[in-house]
């Protein structure tokens, strides 16, 4: 039963990541296209989800915003990983100060207001960077603003390695300490990091959201799976076209996925960026 | 299992209770209920300089007279009667008497007198005060307790007109001034609600004799976001929202068609302009581009503004001729046409420029690919749709227009302090009808001068034109005169661009049909210009 | 010593005795430090804890003031752009902005001010903060109050029904269910709720469920595998005496690490919660004040909130540090 869910989670993935990669070859026009003559248009064969409010096939922008979500989540968690990992090295020089030190960088970077950080991004690059480049900004952003808590995880299971009795026996046997962080601590953080990664992908596909929906994420006219998701706070046009529902459907479907995939869901890893 | 029936059955339970909990009061029979998009920054009605502040000053302040919205002629409000003299350099004011301010004190020529010298002292830093200071001496004399009267050194066109947006204020103002309008602010509680409640002491009474204003109270409540201001409208918690997206209006159409009012064009327009100043951030080829007339030509030829009045607004906007929108019968030039949509003769404009389109890709005399990037306020969804229909039809002649859609404070700092945009796409919400107040706009002179403020002497002679035509309209007590130089205005910019204009979007407005005497117009404070007058079945 | 552990001291011909001296070192030296009193691990960590604690909450409110001082448009005012303002009285307006707004100056004040519990006056809102935040806390703490109780009861009769029954069936269910709601963005879900007129702190405890019983299944699985309970179970104890006298004296400081992370959760979602469905709580505040760089406003909630997570922290390392260390 467990398996099936997970070779059905599997296959779903698959093919929406297929979907977004392949979203160009696929989708049947560009994002940005706009047909004015039929602006919120309903299902047809001509546009399978009709048209948004300026007459762009919101099929197409699904697919792009698709790639958007699905390549840049893992991006973002990616860095957040990276950054975690340097910073928690700190726990491994076992001075007091430099836990110290950390503990206080970790807490400072989690109540940092980083809603303002989002909301001045695009007015500190340059006027004319391109919006992928922007975009790109924006969830790299969202990694640096999330490596507080896998920080912390991080250092927790770093120090309790720095205090097993097979650590202090390769010490004693004079191995140099990069070669003890290389065969002794990495292994075992390797697997820690690669959890932590996991369950970061969905906690930033549900920030990126948030953020769509709050108007800080990608700007227009780049879809994402966030700024298509704003269109719920209109509900009466669910009723004229019941497609609006449709990236929010194909979000949870890869939330419910990526989670079937690797149940274990812990408080701290799910947590969204916020102030 | 039965454990776990009980954990299920104490979960329902929780969550019943968490519904029931919370559920908001009625209100009071003959309580206007409406939402403001923020709190008002001030209660102060010398410091009022944001919309919210000044809709709160309009319905409790009294003035000495009021300008109908309707006929457009002054009515004597505080003021008996008024005297202009010696060729309009001095106006006398005679006021009712027995007049108090709503916590029961007098009001008599000393509190004028005290009111218009606090707005005039440069200190005070008054935007109330801004439209009445004026070079020279301004004397204010009070000639008996009901008589006073202001004398300027040199003539003031239409200075009684001016005194529509004085507010008398009381000698001692606390957190919640006394006014001495038709309601008074009685609490406020921050990022919640403002509640007004009728002013006792208010001097109007109807024909019967009935004392005014109607309403009991007022209660504004603060809530930023439109969607909400909307549906709670719907669910009939508020009596009216002043300013309707094209969007939430159609939806009111179909939900509550009786409430929905469009009285058309509104005096606001939607424009961009480039930046012309020697700004380090745009490049001189750049502002080659910029600065020539026949490139803004060709932009503005490109945009296809019915259809930005027909997908971005639903059809509830109309293309722009120009400067004023043609809802200003008075001032708006009637020879102009309609800005044209031609591409071709557009890409002929640019050619004769040296642009020479290839590959999809416009470039210039000096083979720079025409790209630019176009600043608006995030937020504004009509605004950032705009934005993108325009990038649409410029890609069609090869222009590259790159959208950034930042945040209010960081979009006025660019284009009011650093000059570091290329180009801006904005709107005009105009609250006044005479052209006066745009003085700073338009003077080449002025810190608001949109494509390059603050300019020693006009660039171009072009420029050098609109400034004396403001200089003249300014001065010029003949209104006939005035018309005709402000028409002129119009035209030049008609044929320079250098604000390149879009649509003028409609007025749109949903009232509850309980409520009743409203008499709408597009110059605010829209349906509440004559707030006493109105009534709530 | 673990065998491996020998093996490999063997292979690489250390000898025993430095292995030796070096725990023995470790251990004198953790001995004379319990009892050289004052300087006890633990009240030691707690000075320096407090320390931390101290420099963290002065540099997160120094930061956010300095990010806002030095984000672009924070030498705008809404003013500039009234045409209605003469030159002179837009001078005057920007030159009080500037005056107030010397960062060392500003923060140097700011903190005398904010240590008599005076945190300076909005520049927006034309208020005390004081005053702002004494009317918008209530909002706030009642959502996430509610919100929080809601998810824990859920979060915990989940999580148990997971657990407890054993039946692979209930436990699917609950899976399910935390599953769905995990996958729905908060925003999301409040949104839905504020749409139909319901009140929303039901829509908060939604959006913890699955976070509070993804963490509190784990906790309760270990304790109910353990052979002690197992043995309970089997003599008949009743399930309500199981979890008063076992689990949750077993996992208590776990429950208290819990309880503040999400606390701290709650409020991460209530402030999108706030601006979307309009409520006029801290979060709308927040995003209010973000918008207009409103310094005083920013700065002090930069310091209430950086106090709250260190605390939060802090009470969490401590009652599982204790925890760690009575174990």
């Amino acid at each position: 039963m467990r398996r099936a869910l997970r070779r059905a989670a599997a296959c779903v993935l698959i093919l929406v990541g297929l979907c977004a990669l392949l979203a160009t070859a696929i989708a049947p026009y560009d994002y940005s296209r706009q047909f004015r003559e039929t602006p919120n248009a309903p299902a047809s064969h001509r546009f399978p989800m009709g048209t948004d409010d300026l007459g762009r096939d919101r099929f197409s922008r699904l697919l792009y915003a698709t790639r958007v979500s699905v390549v840049l989540a893992p991006a973002a968690a990616l860095v957040s990983i990276l950054i975690a990992l340097f910073f928690s090295a700190a726990a491994g020089l076992r001075k007091q100060w430099a836990n110290q030190a950390l503990s206080g960088i970790t807490t400072l970077s989690l109540s940092l207001p980083w809603m303002f950080l989002f909301i001045i991004l695009r007015a500190v690059l340059p006027l004319n960077t391109r919006p992928l480049a922007s975009i790109l900004v924006t969830f790299g952003l969202m990694g640096v603003a999330g490596w507080g808590w896998p920080a912390r995880i991080f250092t927790a299971s770093i120090s309790q390695v720095m205090h097993s009795g097979w650590l202090l026996q390769a010490r004693a046997a004079g191995i140099s300490p990069w070669r003890i962080a290389c065969i002794q601590i990495w292994p075992h953080l390797r697997a820690i990091a690669i959890a932590q990664f996991r369950v970061l992908i969905p906690a930033y596909i549900l920030s990126e959201a948030s953020l769509g929906l709050l108007g800080l994420g990608v700007a227009e006219p780049l879809p994402s799976w966030g700024n298509l998701l704003a269109e719920l706070q209109h509900p009466d046009r669910i009723h004229d076209n019941p497609w609006i529902l449709a990236p929010l459907a194909l979000l949870m479907l890869v939330m419910i996925s990526l989670e079937s995939l690797h149940p274990t869901t812990f408080l701290h890893t799910t947590r969204e960026v916020a102030v | 299992m039965r454990w776990t029936a009980v954990f299920c059955g104490a979960g329902v339970l929780t969550l019943a209770a968490l519904f029931s909990a919370g559920l908001s009061a009625a209100a009071a029979p003959h309580e206007l209920r409406f939402c403001l998009n923020g709190d008002p920054k001030t209660f102060d009605a010398l410091h009022v300089s944001d919309d919210n502040s000044e809709l709160v000053r309009f319905l409790t302040g009294g003035v000495l007279l009021r300008i109908n919205r309707v006929t457009d002629q002054l009515q004597p409000e505080l003021a008996e009667s008024w005297k202009l003299s010696e060729g309009g350099r001095a106006i006398t004011f005679h006021l009712r008497s027995g007049l108090k301010f709503s916590d029961g004190s007098p009001l008599n020529a000393e509190d004028v007198a005290r009111t218009l010298k606090t707005a005039l002292d440069p200190k005070q830093a008054s935007p109330a005060g801004d439209t009445f200071r004026s070079t020279g001496n301004t004397e204010v004399r009070v000639d008996s307790p009901l008589d006073v009267t202001i004398r300027y050194s040199q003539p003031k066109p239409g200075i009684d007109r001016l005194f529509d947006t004085l507010s008398i204020v009381p000698e001692k103002a606390g957190k919640l001034p006394a006014s001495a309008g038709p309601f008074f602010v009685s609490e406020y509680r921050p990022g919640d609600y403002v509640q007004l409640t009728r002013n006792p002491h208010y001097w109007k009474h109807d024909a019967a004799g009935k004392p005014m204003p109607y309403l009991d109270s007022i209660r504004l409540d603060i809530q930023p976001n439109r969607e909400i201001e909307v549906t709670r409208f719907l669910r009939g918690e508020t009596h009216l929202v002043n300013k309707l997206t094209p969007e939430a209006f159609d939806r009111i159409v179909r939900e509550k068609p009786a409430a929905a009012r469009s009285l058309g064009a509104s005096l606001d327009s939607e424009f961009l302009w480039f930046n012309q100043s020697p700004s380090p951030a745009v490049p001189e080829w750049k502002r080659k581009w910029f600065t020539s007339v026949a490139f803004r030509r060709a932009v503005s030829a490109s945009i296809h503004r019915d259809d930005i009045a027909r997908v971005v607004f639903r059809s509830h906007a109309h293309p722009a001729a120009g400067v004023i929108s043609p809802a200003n019968r008075f001032w708006f030039n009637a020879s102009l046409k309609e800005l044209p949509f031609d591409p071709q003769s557009a890409l002929r404009g640019l050619a004769a420029e040296g642009f020479v389109l290839k590959d999809g890709t416009l470039r210039d005399r000096d083979g720079h690919a025409v790209e630019f990037s176009l600043i608006t306020n995030s937020g504004n969804r009509a605004r950032e749709a705009t934005a993108t229909v325009i990038q649409d039809d410029l890609r069609k002649i090869g222009i590259q227009v790159n959208i950034v859609t930042i945040d209010f404070s960081s979009l006025i700092e660019r284009i009011a302090k650093t000059s570091q945009y290329e180009a801006c796409l904005l709107g005009f919400v105009n609250v006044a009808i005479d052209p006066m107040e745009q003085m700073n706009i338009w003077l080449s002179s002025g810190e608001q001068h949109p494509w390059w403020p603050l300019q020693k002497k006009p660039a171009t002679t072009w420029e050098a034109q609109i400034d004396q035509l403001e200089l003249r309209q300014a001065s010029e007590p003949s209104r006939t005169l005035r018309k005709k130089a402000v028409d002129e205005l119009q035209r030049i910019v008609a044929e320079q661009e250098p604000i390149v204009y879009l649509v003028n979007p409609d007025y749109l407005t949903a009232i509850s049909p309980s409520l009743r005497g409203v008499q709408p117009v597009t110059a605010p404070p829209q349906i509440l210009w004559n707030i006493e007058y109105l009534t709530l079945e | 010593m673990t065998p491996l552990q020998s093996r490999l001291g063997k292979f690489l011909l250390i000898p025993q005795r430095l292995l030796n001296r070096e725990r023995q070192q470790a251990v004198a030296h953790r001995e004379s430090a319990i009892h050289s009193g004052l300087t006890s691990p633990f009240s030691n960590r707690l000075l320096s804890n407090l320390i931390t604690l101290v420099l963290v909450v002065l540099a997160g409110g120094f930061l956010a003031a300095a990010l806002v001082r030095y984000s672009p448009g924070f030498d705008s005012i809404p003013e500039d752009l009234n045409p209605a303002i003469s030159a002179e009285t837009l001078r005057a307006l920007h030159q009080q902005h500037d005056r107030e707004n010397v960062l060392p100056v500003f923060y140097a004040r700011y903190l005398a001010g904010a240590i008599r519990g005076d945190f300076g006056f909005s520049q927006n809102l034309k208020q005390p903060v004081t005053e702002l935040l004494r009317q918008r806390i209530p909002v706030t703490a009642r959502l996430i109050f509610w919100g929080t109780v809601g998810g824990w009861l859920l979060g915990g009769a989940l999580a148990w029904m997971a657990v407890w029954t054993r039946r692979t069936g209930l436990e699917a269910a609950a899976f399910s269910i935390s599953g769905f709601f995990l996958a729905i963005p908060p925003a999301v879900l409040a949104l839905a709720f504020f749409f139909y007129q319901a009140p929303l702190a039901p829509a908060l405890s939604l959006a913890l469920l699955p976070r509070i019983f993804g963490t509190l299944r784990v906790l309760l699985e270990d304790c109910y595998s353990s052979p002690a309970l197992l043995a309970a179970r089997s003599r008949g104890v009743g399930p309500f005496v199981i979890m008063a006298r076992y689990v949750v004296f077993a996992i208590t400081p776990q429950l208290i690490a819990l309880f503040g992370a999400g606390l701290m959760l709650a409020f991460g979602l209530a402030i999108p919660i706030e601006a979307l469905c309009g409520v006029p709580g801290l979060g709308a505040l927040a995003l209010e004040g973000a918008v207009s760089r409103d310094m005083p406003l920013l700065c002090g909630m930069a310091l209430i909130v950086t106090l709250l997570v260190t605390l939060v922290h802090a009470v969490g390392d401590v009652s599982t540090g204790f925890a760690g260390e009575h174990a």
